[in-house]
């Protein structure tokens, strides 16, 4: 089969330490944490005991018709807004757009939360007809688990391949992944990638029940979650949406669009064994394939953009499979620290903001690692701001079910 | 009922629920307003409360053809008579 080149024309995130490059760009610098307290639900979050969340607190102003508004939650905002800017930023031609050789590989986690309670609401409470029809018809178009995707293709009246893949915190780097391989295969000349997750307390409170979430620093949410250091406690569910448009190379030379950088590999693969844990076969081996794919060594690679979920197992994993893969070498960013686990839309607003320090040259510290976990030091820690060339750089991510991913991408062509 | 009730009120949905203010009697719904099939279910659920009472499928099935605001009052006009009628009789 034969191989293209991929590569990136846009990209642009809402994330909790900013909405765009010049505002996450300035918190990366800054050490800016996105991080607050957890929103009242007036149903589970008194319950919940981590009091935390990487919230989108700024406001944000749509301009979508009603058309578009009706099947709309508020996780397809939050897509559909990033995928508007995308294809602005590309200024792919508009009968390109609709043509069919351009795709949408979108996801989240589970839809809309907020219009599933409104649902079971409903459900639980209904008392006669006339409530039963508050279930409107809209409901499933605003929760299902593809909402992003096709209220993204809807909009922007984009006909080709959907992809949705709903793989918790893979869900994005799997779409960008994906998208690459549809790209690269000459399935679509063009992929419209990423993932969205709204504000969602019965998320906190999966994580809150399995221990997994940060609770020591409920009175002081920026100095949660804590990635590699000692006294990281555990994770912080968040909000966001990222997105990237990738086009096949020669495609995006000849029409003269901004490259910001080439996909050069894309690995992703299941442990086969328990859901939950974190497993080290697994992700070594997800991490040399990726190597494999994009047919680089180790050495290549100059900076990491690590999971860092700041969980007390699954930190000491990631380094013992980053030390044994690519040694000591390249940086390791944590972008977690800063925002927390944007979940769906992780792997893409982290592949966003490595972007972004690959066009601005410098290299974001992990946040709140005042005390390396010794467990964790056989990688190359940041823990302070350095400005540094990033010529090639890998996004990893694992999500809940055993899955996971490696993306390698390099700036010059 | 008058039909200058159900006009008032259907202009009322369309702008409360629709978004769409005085839209025209006699132009095609779809290709002015993108009032597409999700918007017909919304209407019907309209036309229930507004009248008081549910709609069999039939009826509803019957609204499926519906392409204009004339057409939507001529349907809920035939609604009202049919429930006067059948009020009388009983």
């Amino acid at each position: 089969m034969t191989e293209r080149r991929v590569v990136i024309t846009a990209c642009s995130a809402i994330s909790p330490i900013g909405h765009g490059k010049e505002q996450i760009v300035e918190s990366l610098l800054k050490g800016v944490s996105g991080v607050t307290t957890l929103r009242e639900d007036d149903l589970i979050s008194r319950f919940i005991h981590s009091r935390v969340y990487g919230t989108v607190s700024y406001p944000m102003t749509y301009d979508f018709a009603r058309q578009h508004r009706k099947t709309m939650g508020p996780v397809a905002y939050y897509a559909c807004q990033v995928a508007k800017e995308v294809l602005a930023q590309a200024e792919l031609p508009s009968a390109f757009v609709t043509g069919g050789r351009l795709g949408v590989a979108f996801g989240s986690i589970h839809g809309s939360p907020t219009v599933q309670r409104d649902i079971y609401k409903i459900f639980f409470e209904a008392k006669d007809k006339a409530s039963y029809q508050g279930i409107g018809a809209v409901d499933y178009l605003k929760s299902m688990v593809h909402t992003t995707a096709v209220n993204i293709s809807k909009m922007f009246g984009i006909t080709g391949r959907i992809i949705a893949s709903g793989t918790a915190c893979t869900t994005s780097s799997q779409s960008i992944g994906y998208g690459y391989e549809a790209v690269k295969y000459g399935l679509q000349d063009a992929m419209l990638c990423g993932g969205a997750d709204e504000y969602d307390t019965i998320t906190v409170a999966v994580f809150d029940n399995l221990l997994a979430c940060s609770t020591a620093f409920n009175d002081e949410p920026g100095r949660t979650p804590r990635p590699f250091d000692r006294a990281r406690d555990g994770l912080v569910v968040a909000e966001g949406a990222g997105a990237v448009m990738l086009e096949e190379y020669e495609f995006a030379k000849k029409r003269g669009a901004t490259i910001l950088a080439e996909v050069i590999g894309f690995a992703c693969n299941s442990n086969g064994g328990d859901l939950i844990l974190p497993n080290l076969d697994g992700i070594t081996k997800t991490l040399q394939l990726g190597l494999e794919n994009a047919r680089i060594n180790a050495s290549d690679v100059d900076l990491i953009s690590a999971h860092a979920t700041a969980t007390k197992m699954g930190d000491i994993i990631e380094a013992q499979a980053m030390g044994a893969v690519y040694g000591k070498d390249p940086f390791v960013a944590a972008l977690k620290s800063y925002m927390g686990h944007t979940m769906a839309a992780c792997g893409a607003i982290e592949t966003v903001m490595m972007l972004y320090m690959m066009q601005e040259g410098f290299i974001a510290p992990t946040l709140n690692l005042e005390d390396i976990d010794e467990r964790c030091a056989m990688i190359h820690h940041v823990p302070k701001l350095i400005e540094h060339p990033v010529k090639t750089a890998a996004i990893q991510n694992f999500a809940f079910g055993g899955v996971n991913t490696s993306l390698l991408i390099r700036k010059s062509i | 009922m008058t039909r200058q009730d159900i006009e008032k009120e259907v202009r009322n949905i369309f702008l409360r629920e629709f978004e769409v203010e005085n839209p025209e009697m006699e132009v095609n719904l779809r290709e002015a307003y993108g009032f597409d099939s999700i918007d017909a279910i919304e209407l019907l659920l309209e036309i229930e409360k507004f009248l008081g009472t549910e709609l069999t499928q039939e009826e509803k099935k019957l609204a499926m053809d519906i392409r204009t605001m004339k057409q939507i009052i001529d349907y809920i006009e035939m609604l009202a008579k049919k429930r006067k009628t059948a009020t009388e009789k009983n």
